[in-house]
């Protein structure tokens, strides 16, 4: 669903971002790969927000940009997390479980409200 | 492999670092997709385009990338800016604490510096730079007489060449006279007689300056017209005074030496005119001396101000003053042949004399920063250099030069922002001193503050003080070479030549200024002295003077102005302590009538056709009175046989000056403007100089009559006390209450206190400059020592060696002697320069000295080789005292 459409919201490619990051430095291209690889392929990241997202949280000082080489010995811009974004890492991600845990919670009642009896 | 990301068309919007940071990355992450593509079996050729669209709009990408990423850069160079200056300050305070005397020192040598420069910018702000109470001040000219023969530039002006050239001229739009004089009357409040000051002014004056009235309106011409109601003007702080600034003054009636007058303006608050200060303003009718043939011509006695044509220069509406002036010399050479017209700026007018006192102390003051700037700039030199290890160190550990500089800079700017707020406080302790000590001395439009504007020049002085003396320092670490200085260091060696020959350079400047400014306060000192001892021609010790207004209504004749100061003498002689009276138009050093006169039967002398000489009206007494030496003939004794006329007194320079053959005594000269004047007395007397102005060492000519035969000046008393002369004003006050309680008393004051005030304008610069002086002498004292010491011990592995290796320590001591004495002398001989200039400009402020005057020169060289020898010597002493043992090891 989410592949079609632009679809993966602002706040969440953040969070995922800031969950492929918690593993350790990366460069774009593997936070892309790793977040498609993660969620089953189910969630594709559009690359036109990804960079655009990346400087923004740069801005924002939850990530550090920084050059190094690849595994495959190129130049690449590596990011790592900071001490703010270590921060939020934690704070979305509990954030993030309240509100999933809470939608799941209401789709999956199978009692039907007052109203409807 | 070709770039894959296409470059974008137009105009590159910002600058290339960013863009090219995005480049990079995003040709990464699409080189990784192909490559990845390309590994699950794909053509390359397919590969690539599904890369690149895989990745979408790549251009908005790209420009969207960029743009956040120059925002971030700006905000991470602020902040890293930021935390450098804030890094900085830490060091800069940390390190002033670890050094506390030499922060100390700084910060008290630049307070001293700003705060003399501040105050005294205070002053000459004040007076020569604040905006006149005027409209558009610049375009309004004062007009003065000029004596061709150089004697005054600012001499009167009379009705008939004022209304000339008014008529004649076309420099400006408009020209008003007044009475050249302010002159006091007696106003009659409601709380007893009270003395004004007044002025009598055309009512064009007040549209001339620009003025408008705060109440009621200005005179105008309707009130000069014959016949016209009696009106007065008052100012501002009169009508606060006297009326309480009661706002329904305008159309009260007033009583005005005895003269009834209705109020029909208040002039605005601040507004000095021409003349000074004054109470009230009286609107002056020309017509009646322009109708009187002798008066027309023969008696100067107004001033004028003028208001420029648009586009007329000061220079042009000069020469064509001059040209009429010079016409109307060729058309009455006898009334107008020695006199010329001035035209002046209305601010040089009321500036007057304080110009240059002013400018010379402003001078003082900054060379009196120099001083400190260059003891400072000496002393971070020092500091720097005993620091160089730490900045190597840094350097070698990679700490940018600049980075370095910065440091060292901000260093100084801490210290100079410290030292000028505390210069700021002392500018105001110097200022409220100033302020006692001066203000008699400064033209009525100065009010002395600190303002924005002083403050604003200390806190730019210090900011340039910082800037200059953080340079030097910053400039020797920024060269220095790292590894060689490291090796120096270690092993101890002499400091590098360029180092010392700073300091030396400083040094020698410091002395020269300090010469400079002790020689010019030396100067200063002596003319003052030589004024003061000049013999003032009287003893003003324990002598009252007391003026008394007496209106000219209640004593219209002569005989009652002649009746009221006998019977006053009379009074006041019986009072207790008293030892003498007598009366007189004018208190010495008061005196400001003049007369012209020309000696009868003599022929007339080329170019001084009628001199005019300083005119006073005495009673029999009052050459005893004041202890005035009678030199010959006799004075107005009470023994003069009746009906005789009483004759005439001359002052010895005046007897001198006219009577080159001696014989004054018995000659008959001829009073007034008037060649056919009847009043031809003989000269009966030559009495001893007295100095009306205690403030010029010469005296000038001076006329003695009776007053019993001219009772028309003013009506003065000077009274001789056994007791302490302030003592006697109430008595007097009694006795004159007794006689005419109406009669105000003006200017009761002892003769030393009027002399003492009269000699402020010319003590104030000796003092200020002495005590500029010392200051100087004392910062640079300290800054030659300083330096003479860091010297020496830079030196001190050297001497050890030298010691070492056989030298003496008499050696040692000529050594450092040469090395200190050379830059002494240079000091020296630069400070002959100094002399020289600074006497060019003290020339017009000295008298009875020489612009080189040996003593003055003489101690100020004297007082600086004490002090740099003694400076030089504890050097000497301790480099002769080093055991090379213990320094070598």
């Amino acid at each position: 669903m989410f592949a079609n459409d632009s679809g993966l919201l602002q706040g969440t490619l953040e969070l995922l971002v800031l969950k492929t990051l918690s593993w350790g430095p990366m460069h774009g291209y593997g936070i892309a790969s790793w977040i498609e690889s993660a969620t089953g392929d189910v969630l594709r990241v559009e690359e036109g927000s990804l960079y655009p997202a990346l400087y923004r949280m740069t801005r924002k000082g939850w990530i550090k940009g920084e050059w190094g080489v690849s595994d495959n010995n190129r130049r690449a811009k590596f990011y790592r997390l900071t001490a703010e974004g270590k921060r939020q890492y934690r704070d979305q991600t509990s954030g993030w479980r309240r509100f999933s845990g809470a939608v799941s919670q209401a789709i999956a009642t199978t009692s039907a409200p007052s109203w409807a009896r | 492999m070709r770039d894959p990301i296409p470059s974008k068309r137009g105009k590159r919007l910002v600058d290339p670092e960013p863009r090219a940071e995005v480049d990079d990355e995003l040709t990464f992450h699409i080189e990784q997709r192909i490559r990845d593509y390309i590994a699950r079996g794909m053509d390359p050729v397919d590969a690539r385009a599904a890369a690149l669209e895989r990745l979408g709009d790549l251009s908005g990408v790209r420009d969207e990338c960029t743009e956040l990423l120059a925002a971030e850069r700006r905000a991470a160079a602020h902040r890293d800016w930021l935390g450098d200056l804030r890094q900085d300050l830490r060091f800069g305070i940390r390190g002033a604490a670890r050094a506390p005397l030499f922060s100390l020192l700084a910060i008290l040598t630049l307070a001293l510096g700003i705060g003399a420069n501040t105050a005294i910018f205070g002053v000459v702000k004040s007076v020569l730079l604040d905006a006149l109470p005027y409209a558009d001040a610049d375009r309004v000219v004062r007009l003065y007489g000029r004596l061709v023969d150089g004697t005054s530039d600012r001499a009167p002006l009379s009705a008939g060449t004022v209304a000339d050239i008014a008529a004649r001229q076309r420099s400006f739009s408009g020209i008003a006279a007044f009475r050249g004089l302010p002159y006091n009357l007696a106003y009659l409040g409601e709380d007893g007689p009270r003395v004004v000051t007044t002025v009598d002014v055309e009512p064009a004056l007040f549209s001339i300056l620009g003025v408008r009235p705060a109440l009621g309106r200005t005179l105008s011409d309707a009130d000069t017209a014959a016949g016209a109601p009696a009106v007065v003007m008052l100012t501002h702080s009169t009508w606060e005074r006297l009326f309480a600034s009661d706002p329904s003054v305008i159309g009260r009636a007033v009583r005005i030496d005895g003269v009834s007058r209705t109020v029909t303006g208040v002039l605005p608050r601040g507004f000095i005119g021409p003349l000074g200060e004054a109470g009230f303003y009286l609107p002056l009718e020309l017509r009646s001396a322009l109708s009187d043939p002798v008066r027309i011509r023969g008696r100067h006695w107004l001033g004028a101000v003028a208001r420029l044509e648009p586009g007329v220069a000061v220079d042009a509406a000069q020469r064509e003053a001059s040209a009429l002036a010079a016409d109307l010399a060729r058309q009455y050479p006898e009334d107008n042949g020695r006199f010329g017209v001035t035209v002046m700026p209305v601010r040089d007018a009321l500036i007057g004399s304080t110009r240059t006192p002013l400018l010379v102390l402003m001078g003082s003051a900054g060379l009196v920063l120099l001083i400190a700037c260059a003891n400072l700039a000496g002393a971070l030199l020092s500091r720097a250099i005993s620091r160089r290890k730490e900045f190597v160190i840094r350097v070698a550990l990679g700490a940018g030069r600049g980075r370095l500089i910065r440091q060292l800079l901000t260093e100084s700017i801490v210290l100079a922002l410290t030292g000028g707020a505390a210069g700021f406080l002392l500018a105001g302790l110097g200022l409220s001193v100033v302020r006692t000590l001066a203000l008699p001395a400064l033209p009525d439009h100065a009010e002395l503050s600190l303002d924005a504007g002083a403050m604003l020049f200390t806190m730019l002085l210090a900011l340039c003080t910082g800037l200059a003396f953080g340079v030097a320092p910053a400039l020797s670490v920024s060269r220095a070479d790292p590894q060689g200085a490291l090796r120096d260091e270690s092993r101890g060696m002499s400091e590098g030549r360029r180092s010392r020959r700073s300091r030396g350079v400083l040094v020698a400047g410091q002395i020269a200024l300090c010469v400079s400014l002790l020689a010019g306060a030396g100067l200063l000192a002596r003319s003052l002295w030589a004024i003061v001892d000049a013999p003032l021609g009287f003893t003003p010790e324990r002598v009252l003077g007391v003026a008394v207004q007496l209106p000219p209504g209640d004593y219209a004749t002569g005989q009652s102005r002649v009746r009221f100061m006998k019977d006053l003498e009379a009074r006041v002689r019986a009072l207790p302590g008293v030892v003498a009276v007598a009366s007189t138009s004018d208190v010495p050093m008061r005196v400001m009538n003049r007369v012209g006169f020309t000696i009868v039967g003599a022929p007339p002398l080329p170019n001084d056709a009628s001199p005019f000489v300083l005119y006073t009206g005495v009673s029999d007494d009052y050459f005893r009175t004041l202890g005035i030496a009678l030199l010959s003939g006799r004075t107005f004794a009470a023994d003069t046989r009746p009906r005789e006329q009483p004759g005439v007194i001359v002052s010895e320079s005046m007897a001198r000056r006219y009577w080159p053959d001696g014989k004054a005594i018995g000659s008959r000269i001829r009073m007034g403007p008037d060649p056919a004047s009847p009043w031809t007395p003989e000269v009966v007397g030559i009495v001893a100089d007295v100095r009306n102005d205690p403030a010029r060492a010469e005296p000038e000519p001076q006329l003695y009559v009776s007053n019993r035969e001219d009772p028309w000046g003013g009506s003065a008393f000077v009274i001789r006390t056994r007791v302490d002369p302030n003592s006697l004003i109430d008595p007097v006050r009694r006795e004159l209450a007794a006689i005419d309680p109406r009669l105000p008393i003006d200017d009761a004051s002892s003769l030393s206190a009027m002399l003492s005030e009269r000699l402020v304008g010319r003590r104030l610069p000796v003092v200020l400059m002495t005590a500029f002086g010392t200051l100087a002498l004392l910062l640079a004292s300290v800054g030659v020592y300083a330096m003479f010491a860091a010297m020496a011990a830079a030196r001190e592995h050297e001497f050890s060696v030298r010691l070492a290796l056989g030298s003496s320590r008499r050696g040692i001591a000529a050594l450092v002697l040469r090395q200190g004495g050379v830059w002494m002398a240079l000091g020296l001989a630069g400070g002959a320069v100094g002399v020289v200039i600074v006497t060019r400009a003290l020339r017009g402020l000295l008298y009875g000295v020489s612009q080189f005057d040996p003593v003055a020169l003489g101690i100020a060289v004297m007082t600086l080789l004490v002090c740099g020898t003694v400076a030089l010597l504890i050097p000497v002493r301790r480099a002769t005292r080093v055991d090379p043992m213990t320094v070598l090891r």
